[in-house]
């Protein structure tokens, strides 16, 4: 009877979604903007992940389904959109901060997948909004700007044929958009116009919409990562290393955090010399420290060797200092991330790698993990093979040509070997590339995530990102794009999107070990390219301070705090004692293309993830039967006392 | 030479020369006491001393010393090195210890010379010299011996015993026959469709008028692959039937299977034989097919022999497959990484899934909007056996559950005669059709686990066991070809076989453990609807437990599947314990329910993706608490009994 009512409400939930499905299979099937992502797997959820159908803030009718699990928390947001309703059926629903700045009738979107529809067309300073009411249920488009890489006309004047006429939209996001405009309306100018404006702000001297973007939040995310208390979490400062304030201001390198863990042993002028003779001024720093081992993993840029073969006895003697602060290994690894012929080639340049004749004690590894020229062209070849459909019969031949999954493998592969050498060598790693910031966070934030369980959380993989990807300067602005339009930069690459696809690998390795779903993994990669957010804009930690980020844009953590039921793995073994250390098989034979990802505005690839659904109904009915538990118990309890309190008379004769 | 071999020592098999300083063997010397358990009726016929296994794709530089036998039943290693203590949290079989192969399983034998191997056929001669041998088994499993260090003249006996023993030319030969413990049935009422009550009772539940139960096969007089009992059209008469059948390859005619409450059939034939031109004879029983559907509806006919693979098709594909599961060593698997994706592709094992799917779901859909479907094929005897099956696990959940799904093998594969004894090659024939049609069907069955994970009351560990099984020539489950040769069997006046049902778990699995792992902690009776599987190839996967279990670096310390499974259990139980709690019972109180989790927490670090058969499992801990930490047969029952069909 009890799993009865428990059942009922997951059945209510269940009817809810099912509606909300077909609903937006039949409209907004592909579409949708980030959130409504959303909108999309709530499709997939016709075939058995309800609860996933979370819905997004710019929800329209078909979309605003809440789920129950999450009804509490997404409530809140939804009335931040209700406070502002559209005045018309064909407003967009806008976010606090966004305007609308053009608008077109009679425009047709061509879906790859569902065919033509003819709808009202708006853009705001956010995004692309498109709403057909040509079928019985409203079909929307929902595209923030910050995923358009380029935007083109199709058809001129003489074009003839139906929908031959209009706009393209080539997304960042692994689709692209057709719209047909009919030539007698004079509208496509218009909505070009816009488009290339508020798609690309900074080619035109236009501010980033998370300048605009007003949204407050329970949670404040700019305070998830504070440096030195996450250094302390991990037991430093301590004997063998320090805090450093030395780049308080940025000025010994412009690409570092402010603070640094060193070792206590280097004087402020030996971090000095050593910044002379590291690419960028990017010296040897802590990452992480294993707690009992102390064998640690350090980060840095290549050594400035060059054809010549300098040296450096500042640089000799600071990495001998980093071998000495783990007193369980006479050794030191250095990880390079490079194949060894580009480290070879670097030389050329004047960079190069450290020579074991000069570091004594250390091992120089090449972890043969290519440039981000290659990896730009392998999605590329990706996004051919993923969109708008794949060829069938030969998918896995296909997959296999664009190299992508190789150098997923090879990036994870790297990972677990810095792992083996801290985990069971107890040895220190010195992890570097060519400048540090690409492969390198790559490498020590997979290893630092295999190792340590506190980063498998959902407020310990933002910090993960704040410290690693962000504080040390991944060139965000430059290897995204943010809103300029020079579409084919060669310092554009999806370095942050591999290591995302990385993590989602080892969550498939590894079930139960994380907090968060793909859901949250996916909505970091929306925001990534949205600019809905502060978090991803600008290339360094400087570029932040000196553009009052914080003060002036909200954080994606702010978001994704505030709502956090709906990124919590119903997997998750909250024991606490689960697998401490976990060593993903970097085989072909494991890793997978990430469909639900990948290939997800295709309505026939949607992934299902019927056990996680399962499973929150299992987590459900758990939860109501001890709260049932609880209050028979305090009932009882209530009774006892009553019964203590006023001593039954009858009950009084004795046997004494 | 001797540079060829020292390089050859490090990569690929080099078995003669290699260098014994480097070589890691395990294991004492004292060879005294190696014999391999014997079961009741079991005798040793050939044994050889001193012999390396090696560790499976390696570089072939660490073994284990013991002693190799091959007895009518099984070849065996013994070797004197303790089993780790984390080994016993993999399935206890016990029939066959770790390192016991059943000879059933017995694929292929290939000699090692130096760096190359050759196969070696029953008949063919054995060399007087043989260093290595390489086995390769029909579940992929793979063990290579050394005889380096044996005395002389024992690689050859065992090798000759092998290639008698493993490749037996008649069916009496099998083990079944000699097994002499003693077998108490514990399935003496489950439904083996060899009486007339198991089809009324189908017939009944599934509420098919217009069919009716027919004899006319009584001691297989209509057709010898046939059971004795038919489902036939009430319109056909019995003489109709038999004479009608002599068109049909194998004297098949349509049967009827199973069908809808709406009054759609599920029904097979096989094709016309060659000889026959016309096709009056079908025509006409497809015409009392249509009859005896309620509103006379034209049955849909799928020409299964068109679109979907021949057993031809089945095996070879299967030996690419097998390639990519069961690399040699190291090196090859290292090469096969290179390309793993396109040489999957190129097997074509995942396009033949995808082929028998969508047909099923094809049919199901079909059956799903009232018309009755026919399948036809040969001899009807392979395809008709997948598809029947997936479209009734599609359509049906009764079948989804343990007891519905061994009942749909039974009718489906069992009595209906899939020839299981030439498609698993039992008996060496030359004459032999040897194909995993069973495979395909287990593999897609799996494929609608992991769609449907909640659907299904069995997990992927009772399939694999399930694929393991058929490879031990204990049980008669399938070992025939149909149910005629079985009755012979066990009617022989000499030696009457005694039947021994795959399904009786215990036989193999003593640990209530292990049966308890076939059970799926997420299956939900309230799952009833009809299944749409998806069947296009990016949704096909591979089969990683039942084909990579035997690469232990393959295997994901602490991760996979399993831990998911572990945590479901617990979390089942702990359900179950608060709702034993609520209803008053003196079930299990708080605190133990605490105790068991903690202990799970625990053994979870044990539990690898290969789990229950990996052997290399975690670090080593006290292993007594997984067993403690399951869900014993009793909390799952409990919950299963809300989930029990009826």
């Amino acid at each position: 009877m009890d799993r009865k009512s428990a059942s009922d409400l997951l059945n209510v939930e269940n009817s809810h979604s099912k509606h909300a499905s077909t609903d937006s299979l039949a409209s907004d099937s592909k579409s949708s903007s980030l959130n409504s992502k959303l909108g999309q797997e709530s499709v997939s959820s016709s075939k058995g992940s309800p609860s996933k159908s979370y819905c997004s803030s710019s929800s329209t009718s078909t979309e605003n389904v809440v789920s129950t699990l999450e009804s509490k928390v997404k409530g809140k947001q939804v009335n931040v959109t209700e406070s502002g309703p559209p005045s018309r059926p064909d407003d967009p629903p806008l976010l606090p901060g966004e305007k609308v700045q053009g608008m077109a009738r009679e425009v047709t979107y061509l879906c790859p997948y569902s065919g033509p529809a003819r709808g009202t067309l708006s853009v705001t300073n956010y995004k692309l909004y498109f709403r057909s009411m040509d079928r019985e249920t409203p079909y929307v488009v929902d595209v923030p700007l910050g995923v358009v890489s380029r935007i083109e006309k199709v058809g001129g004047a003489s074009s003839r044929g139906e929908n031959s006429y209009g706009i393209e939209v080539f997304c960042k996001d692994m689709r692209n958009l057709r719209f047909a405009h009919k030539q007698e309306n004079h509208s496509r100018r218009n909505v070009f116009e816009k488009l290339q404006q508020f798609a690309f702000p900074l080619s035109h001297k236009l501010p980033l919409f998370a300048f605009e973007y007003t949204e407050s939040f329970s949670e404040n995310g700019w305070t998830v990562h504070e440096p030195i208390a996450e250094l302390k979490r991990m037991g430093v400062p301590n004997d063998m290393w320090k805090i450093s304030k030395l780049n308080e201001s940025h000025e010994v390198c412009d690409s570092y955090p402010s603070v640094w863990a060193v070792p206590a042993a280097a004087t402020d002028e030996d971090l000095r010399a050593v910044a002379q003779f590291r690419s960028r001024g990017r010296v040897p720093v802590l990452s992480w420290i294993h707690q009992e081992s102390q064998a640690t993993i350090s980060r840095c840029s290549q050594p400035l060797v060059g054809v010549s073969g300098k040296r450096s006895t500042a640089d000799e003697r600071y990495i001998q200092l980093i071998m000495d602060a783990n007193a369980q290994s006479h050794k030191l690894f250095i990880m390079d991330a490079r194949p060894s012929a580009n480290a070879i080639a670097n030389k050329a340049k004047g960079g190069g790698y450290e020579s074991e004749d000069a570091y004594q004690n250390a091992e120089l590894v090449f972890l043969d993990i290519h440039n981000i020229h290659v990896m730009r062209e392998s999605l590329r070849k990706l996004k051919e093979l993923c969109f708008p459909n794949i060829e069938e019969s030969r998918w896995l031949s296909g997959l296999e040509s664009t190299f992508w999954l190789k150098h997923i493998k090879c990036i994870l592969a790297g990972a677990v070997r810095i792992v083996d050498k801290v985990e069971n060598h107890k040895t220190s790693v010195l992890v570097h590339c060519s400048d540090g910031w690409d492969r390198t966070a790559q490498l020590t934030a997979l290893a630092m995530l295999m190792l340590d369980p506190y980063y498998r959380t959902i407020r310990g993989f933002e910090v993960l990102i704040e410290k690693e990807w962000l504080s040390f300067g991944h060139k965000f602005q430059q290897r995204i794009g943010h809103g300029d339009d020079h579409h084919s930069d060669a310092d554009r690459s999806p370095v942050f999107l591999q290591f995302i696809d990385c993590v989602w690998q080892i969550t498939q390795q590894y079930p139960n070990a994380f907090e968060f779903n793909d859901y949250f993994l996916i909505t970091i990669l929306d925001h990534l390219y949205s600019c809905r957010f502060g978090t991803f804009l600008f290339n360094s930690e400087r570029e932040r301070v000196a553009e009052s980020v914080k003060q002036r844009t909200v954080s994606l953590w702010s978001f994704t705090n505030s709502t956090i039921d709906a990124y919590r793995n119903p997997l998750y073994w909250a024991g606490g004692m689960q697998q401490q250390v976990l060593v993903p098989v970097a085989s072909m034979r494991h890793i997978k293309l990430w469909k639900g990802h990948y290939c997800r505005w295709n309505p026939s690839m949607r992934s299902q993830d019927p056990i996680c659904q399962r499973t929150r109904e299992l987590l459900v009915l758990k939860d109501q039967l001890e709260r049932q538990v609880e209050e028979c118990r305090r009932e009882l309890q209530a009774r006892v006392a009553r019964n203590v309190a006023t001593p039954p008379r009858l009950a009084s004769p004795t046997h004494s | 030479m001797s540079d060829k071999m020292s390089n050859s020592f490090k990569s690929y098999v080099g078995i003669e020369d290699y260098d014994l300083q480097s070589l890691n063997v395990s294991g004492d010397d004292s060879f005294s006491d190696l014999n391999p358990r014997l079961l009741t009726g079991e005798m040793v016929v050939a044994e050889a001393q001193k012999v390396l296994l090696f560790a499976p794709v390696s570089s072939n530089n660490k073994g284990k010393s013991g002693t190799l036998s091959v007895t009518n039943f099984k070849l065996s290693f013994v070797t004197t090195e303790e089993r780790s203590r984390e080994d016993t949290i993999s399935q206890q079989n016990c029939l066959l210890a770790e390192y016991d192969i059943c000879l059933s399983n017995v694929d292929m034998i290939y000699q090692i010379i130096g760096d190359k191997r050759r196969r070696l056929l029953p008949g063919s001669s054995v060399p007087d010299k043989v260093k290595g041998l390489c086995i390769l088994c029909k579940n992929m499993k793979v063990m290579q011996f050394s005889f380096k260090f044996s005395p002389v003249d024992h690689g050859k006996t065992i090798t000759n015993a092998l290639l008698h023993h493993a490749f037996p030319r008649r069916h009496q030969l099998l083990f079944a026959y000699d097994y002499r413990e003693q077998y108490y049935n514990c399935l003496q009422d489950a439904c083996w469709y060899r009486y007339e009550h198991d089809w009324k009772n189908e017939l009944e539940r599934s509420r098919c008028s217009g069919w009716r139960i027919s004899l006319a096969n009584e001691s297989f007089h209509l057709s010898t692959s046939m059971p004795q009992w038919l489902v036939v059209p009430v319109t056909v008469m019995d003489w109709q039937l038999t004479d009608a059948a002599r068109h049909f390859r194998g004297s098949r005619p349509p049967v009827w299977c199973w069908g809808t409450k709406q009054g759609a059939a599920l029904v097979r034939m096989a094709d016309l034989l060659p000889t026959i031109t016309e096709r009056t004879q079908e025509n006409t029983m497809l015409e009392h097919v249509r009859k005896s559907h309620p509103t006379r509806r034209q049955p849909l006919l799928l020409d299964l022999g068109k679109d979907l693979p021949t057993p031809r098709d089945v095996q070879t594909s299967f030996l690419k497959l097998r390639d990519l599961c069961a690399p040699d060593n190291l090196r090859q698997f290292q090469i096969q990484e290179k390309d793993f994706l396109t040489q999957l592709e190129s097997s074509r094992w995942l396009h033949l899934i995808s082929a028998c799917l969508h047909k099923s779901v094809d049919a199901a859909e079909a059956m799903q909007n009232g018309s009755t479907v026919v399948l036809q094929e040969f001899d009807g005897r392979d395809m008709c056996c997948v598809v029947a099956s997936l479209v009734q696990l599609i359509l049906d959940p009764y079948w989804r559950t343990c007891v519905g799904f061994r009942t749909l093998i039974q009718k489906e594969w069992i009595v209906m005669g899939h020839p299981f004894c030439s498609r698993l090659g039992h008996v060496y024939r030359s004459e032999n059709e040897l194909a995993p049609v069973f495979l395909i069907f287990l593999d897609c069955v799996w494929q609608l686990t992991q769609q449907f994970p909640s659907a299904f009351e069995f997990t992927e560990t009772f399939l694999t066991t399930l694929w393991d099984s058929a490879h031990v020539s204990i049980f008669d489950t399938f070992l025939f070809d149909c149910e005629r040769d079985r009755l012979l069997a066990v009617t022989d006046p000499h030696n009457p076989l005694v039947l021994r049902s795959v399904w009786d778990w215990g036989e193999q699995f003593p640990e209530p453990r292990d049966v308890a792992l076939f059970t799926n902690p997420l299956f939900t009776c309230s799952e009833r609807r009809m299944l749409r599987p998806r069947w296009v190839l990016p949704d096909i996967s591979l089969w990683t437990q039942c084909y990579l279990r035997w690469i232990p670096m393959l295997e994901i310390r602490g991760g996979g599947h399993p831990q998911v499974d572990l945590y479901l259990r617990m979390l089942v139980v702990e359900i179950a314990a608060i709702q034993g709690q609520m209803a008053g019972s003196s079930g299990p109180g708080d605190s133990r329910v605490a105790d068991k989790l903690a202990v799970g927490v625990d053994a979870a670090t044990l539990v690898g993706s290969f789990f229950p058969f990996s052997r290399s499992g975690g670090a080593a801990t006290a292993q007594s608490q997984l067993f403690n930490s399951f869900p014993g047969e009793h909390a799952l029952d409990s919950l299963s009994l809300q989930n029990a069909p009826d």
